[in-house]
């Protein structure tokens, strides 16, 4: 690439001091685009062509009464104006948000914690930084299982424990106002490694110096912590919390796995909604028109998430 | 890392999706003619059949058949791909939606109606109607015309175990049972203490059509455009449904409804009476308790649940004659009978009285007529089409809540007729 | 190693209680692992109302049946190629975008970022038959180039590498440029280097991404030579009965290869600020 010697080399920058700013400017700009460009296509071309192409798609369905096996029948925007009105779609959103309001203070506050504790010389942190992992890559076909015992109303480890102190255990996933819980206990319980690691990650690359010299400075643990190591960690801090509020919002394994959407659609989440619309009742289109609202509504927390981060985000 | 290794590591990429590539492309035989070097290459045709039907241990009887199939009709290939149970829908319907479907496939009575009337099973001509059970093929017809042929057939039974029944002197069930008769011994069999339960029936929509049909109810109007189980035939049919659980069985919190908890309290001993189906009994042969079979009780009418599983010529085929005959020869040949019987993967759906006797002697339960007896009066579920399965889920959840305590059985049969004469009106 | 908090003087109780609670939260993560392993020696198990710790009559007769009932070795081989196949290729994929994301200053740079994490926004239910269809006319159905393309390229790598190179100090890159270097270079030579904990965390991620992933290998792979391990375990659970201790092997097994990777890949967390040349 024959352009970038010119801004690069030292000749050119003492004839870029030189030379007119805005033809220079022009021109960088130019081979910044070249360069932009060159770095992004091989992570372009697979999104466009596999995520972006599809999701026209999805959007082409969405106009349309489909139930996959039969012919498409146009409709226009009914199936957005149907979906709006529907006490169920209010109700799959209502679940979504109830989830994540207990599922995300819990894995980020437990997995802030142990980030922190397992990158202090804890013995044998190694090894416990990947039992914490362990939950992650176990499949929820498991998990799900695991935890559906755990929380048996009769049987289960847990209102076992709680009968010691005196409580009566409810019924967990068989009960309709217990079922949301159980599912927040159990990905907050699944997610904790993931966290974890990200901030760890994080944590390793704050240089040791600047936490030093806030020692030597007299400050204490918590204060290192809340002036030093949070600001500095906070371009993780915020990937995890973007990143955990685009996937909680698409929340789906688990509820399919525990409680599939039940007791009586209690646990109902969006996707689970846009799930059964498709495969199992023939919706197609409603499936894909439920898809792009919900796209819509993350996007906009995200934009806001995004634009927020100039106040609170420090990079080196 | 440098540059040269960052090079070579982009070589790397791409060479492994270039060998990815070329290996795949051996593997690409789904949809080819073969064409092999005799002197008939017009005649050499391959078809394509998706099932699950032979997931899960019948895989080798499935190859035992095709081989049959393709020795008889030289210059005909068979290409089976076989999927499991739970991904079968999601994977068929991608498939009818792309138009990659193979040329014959599987489906289950429940969905022959939503794929009839969408246009995609192939209508089969000159069938041999006389190897079939007529009833069953009769399912698989529509204004007279046969959309799909009845492979395989299973029904549900009242499981018994013989020594609960023997310790408590009690008679064994037999076809002149009411639910008054089984109550009455679900409930001397119950004994809490030792975990023992009298009656095992799952709530649930499969269990609630039937019982309808067997207290003199039906689900749908006439017409077919209101349901019509809300009548107290109809409520009598859920209470009788949902009284049993905390009484004679196990209630959801203590585990009824989680996968293989039924099952393992049959085969533990801890149950004296099942309602479940006939592909148990597999499972059931190394039980240590001994266990026999019956009819299921009705109330005022006998009526037991059957599915079946169909086998449908994909209406985009190109080879509709070859595919018509694979389905033919898989569904009602004496061969594939013999197979199944042989192998206990469930009931051939032929009317070969002879053929079928074998499978009375084929070990537990003894009293494998019950089987045959079950067919006599059947309770065929209802079929709406595209909503079929909302109509299932509204039920099942209805039912659960009044299992639960958390609504009477008057409430949910009131609340799920509300939601599906909505759904019926739709 | 870097110890970011502990103090060099912090009273022995607060230590060991920590550890305590490290410790037994560790024990709770452990658990499902364990109650696997436990049904997968426990031959004939259901999931009956009475589990227990103590595998009753222990055997390895779930893992004969489980190599006998499936391809093992052809499936895992399948899942294993197309799961390097991914991670290498978003290792590259994410780190160059992260570089033009975080280091170039190009117009619409911001709304482009924005439509990269929108590609993360819509769930795959929904993309399915369309992506179906995409790769029906491009002839890639039951085909590994099918199943891999789609995950070639993951907004969630870059953005996670984004965030690490925005952590890179500029002066470094200003340093390299003044001694010549064009973004080439710099990518190669002073970016990647210091961002290694970010790529083995993204390494870690995308194989398990890849690894665990069912709906899409189910959809697009149909042929039993090119099935993967999920799928595969899947056709463990039948109709009527499941076999659950070969369910929990097959379970088991799957999970070892994640580990492996995991714990090599800690390696490259930890090493990261060590060698990186940061002052």
């Amino acid at each position: 690439m024959t352009a970038t010697s010119e801004t690069t080399s030292p000749t050119a920058r003492t004839v870029a001091a030189i030379a007119p700013r805005d033809t220079l400017r022009r021109r960088r700009g130019r081979t910044t685009t070249l360069w932009a460009l060159a770095f992004l296509l091989p992570s372009a071309v697979p999104l466009i062509l596999f995520t972006l192409v599809p999701m026209a798609g999805a959007g082409w369905i969405s106009l349309h009464e489909w139930n996959l096996i039969g012919d498409m029948e146009w409709v226009g925007l009914a199936n957005y104006a149907d979906l709006l009105t529907d006490p169920a779609t209010r109700a799959a959103f209502g679940h979504t948000l109830y989830y994540l309001a207990g599922y995300l203070p819990l894995v980020f506050v437990g997995g802030l914690f142990l980030a922190l504790a397992l990158n202090t010389a804890l013995r044998g942190r190694s090894l416990l930084r990947g039992v914490y992992f362990l939950p992650v890559v176990t499949s929820w076909i498991v998990v799900a299982l695991v935890w559906r015992w755990l929380l048996n109303p009769s049987i289960g480890v847990v209102n076992w424990t709680l009968a010691l102190v005196g409580i009566d255990g409810p019924g967990w996933w068989t009960d309709p106002a217990w079922s949301m819980p159980s599912i927040i206990l159990a990905s907050a319980w699944k997610d904790l490694g993931f966290v974890m690691v990200i901030l760890l990650a994080g944590l390793q690359s704050i240089p040791v110096e600047l936490v030093e010299a806030a020692r030597v400075d007299g400050a204490g643990w918590w204060r290192r912590l809340v002036s030093v190591v949070l600001p500095l960690l906070s371009p993780s801090t915020f990937f995890v919390l973007v990143i955990s509020l685009i996937n909680g919002f698409q929340v789906f394994d688990q509820v399919y796995a525990m409680t599939g959407g039940g007791p009586n659609g209690s646990s109902d989440v969006v996707v689970l909604r846009i799930h059964s619309l498709a495969f199992r009742y023939g919706e197609a289109g409603d499936a894909s028109a439920l898809s792009w609202l919900l796209f819509v509504v993350v996007l906009a927390i995200t934009l806001v998430q995004v634009r927020g981060q100039r106040r609170w985000v420090t990079y080196a | 890392m440098n540059r040269t290794a960052f090079a070579r590591l982009g070589a790397g990429v791409l060479a492994a999706t270039i060998v990815l590539a070329g290996c795949s492309s051996s593997s690409d035989t789904t949809d080819t003619t073969d064409t092999t070097d005799t002197g008939a290459a017009e005649d050499s045709v391959t078809v394509t059949y998706t099932n699950f039907i032979s997931n899960g241990g019948n895989e080798e009887n499935l190859d035992t058949i095709v081989a049959a199939f393709e020795e008889a009709n030289p210059g005909v290939t068979v290409d089976v791909t076989t999927l499991a149970y739970a991904d079968y829908a999601t994977a068929l319907q991608t498939d009818l939606a792309a138009g990659t479907v193979a040329d014959v496939f599987d489906i289950e009575y429940a969905n022959y109606a939503a794929y009839q009337s969408s246009g995609v099973l192939a209508e089969l001509t000159g069938v041999d109607g006389s190897v079939f059970t007529p009833s069953l093929l009769e399912t698989y017809q529509t204004d007279g015309a046969q959309y799909a042929l009845p492979s395989s057939f299973s029904n549900v039974v009242l499981y018994y175990n013989t020594d609960l029944f023997d310790a408590a002197g009690l008679a064994y069930p037999d076809a002149s049972w009411t639910w008054a008769d089984e109550q009455a011994a679900a409930e001397a069999l119950t004994d809490a203490e030792a975990g023992v339960f009298g009656d095992y029936q799952p709530i649930s929509y499969y269990e609630f059509y039937k019982a309808l049909v067997q207290n003199g109810a039906a689900f749908l109007s006439d017409d077919g455009s209101t349901v019509a189980f809300n009548t107290p035939e109809g409520i009598e049919a859920a209470q009788w449904l949902i009284g049993k659980s905390g009484t004679v069985m196990p209630t959801a919190e203590q585990g009824a409804g989680t996968p293989d908890f039924d099952s393992g309290l049959f085969t533990e001993g801890k149950l004296a009476m099942w309602h479940s189906g006939i592909w148990m009994f597999g499972a059931l042969a190394d039980a240590p308790a001994a266990w026999d079979i019956a009819v299921e009780p009705g109330n005022t009418t006998q009526a037991s649940a059957m599915f079946s599983n169909a086998l449908a010529v994909s209406a985009t085929s190109e080879h509709p004659e070859q595919a018509q005959a694979w389905a033919e020869f898989l569904a009602g040949s004496p061969t594939a009978a013999q197979v199944r019987l042989d192998a206990g993967w469930e009931l051939p759906p032929i009317a070969d009285e002879a053929l079928l006797a074998t499978y009375l002697d084929k070990g537990a339960p003894a009293n494998r007529q019950a089987v045959f007896d079950s067919l006599e009066n059947v309770a065929l579920p209802p079929v709406i089409g595209d909503k079929q399965n909302e109509m299932v889920d509204i039920i099942n959840a209805q039912l659960t809540e009044a299992a639960a305590g958390r609504m009477t059985a008057a409430e949910a049969i009131a609340e799920a007729e509300a939601q599906i004469n909505a759904l019926l009106a739709d | 190693m870097p110890e970011t908090l502990a103090p060099r003087r912090r009273p022995r109780a607060g230590r060991v209680l920590l550890h305590v609670v490290v410790v037994l939260g560790a024990l709770v993560m452990f658990f499902p692992f364990l109650w696997a392993l436990i049904t997968s020696v426990s031959p004939g198990s259901g999931l009956s109302t009475t589990p227990s710790l103590v595998p009753q009559n222990p055997s390895l007769g779930a893992y004969v049946e489980l190599f006998g009932r499936l391809p093992f070795l052809r499936v895992t081989l399948n899942s294993l190629g197309l799961a390097l196949g991914a991670t290498v290729a978003q290792l590259f994929t994410a780190s160059t975008a992260a570089y033009a994301f975080s280091r170039l200053e190009f117009r619409g740079r911001g709304v482009l970022f924005a439509v990269y994490l929108a590609t993360m926004m819509i769930p795959l239910q929904v993309l399915i038959v369309p992506l179906f269809v995409e790769m029906k006319m491009l002839g890639l159905i039951d085909t590994y180039l099918g199943a891999l393309l789609p995950t070639l390229s993951s907004a969630f790598g870059v953005f996670l590498l984004r965030q690490a190179v925005n952590q890179v100090p500029r002066e470094l890159d200003e340093a390299a440029t003044i001694d010549g270097a064009g973004h080439l270079r710099i990518f190669s030579r002073i970016v990647l280097p210091n961002i290694r904990p970010a790529l083995a965390t993204l390494a870690v991620f995308a194989f398990m991404s890849s690894w665990n992933s069912f709906l899409w290998p189910l959809i697009i792979l149909r042929s039993t030579e090119l099935q993967t391990l999920p799928v595969a375990l899947q056709s463990l659970q039948g109709q009527y009965t499941t076999q659950w201790d070969v369910v929990m092997a097959g379970s088991v097994v799957s999970i070892l290869p994640m580990l492996a990777i995991y714990v090599f890949a800690q390696q490259y967390v930890i090493q990261g600020v060590a060698t990186s040349g940061i002052k």
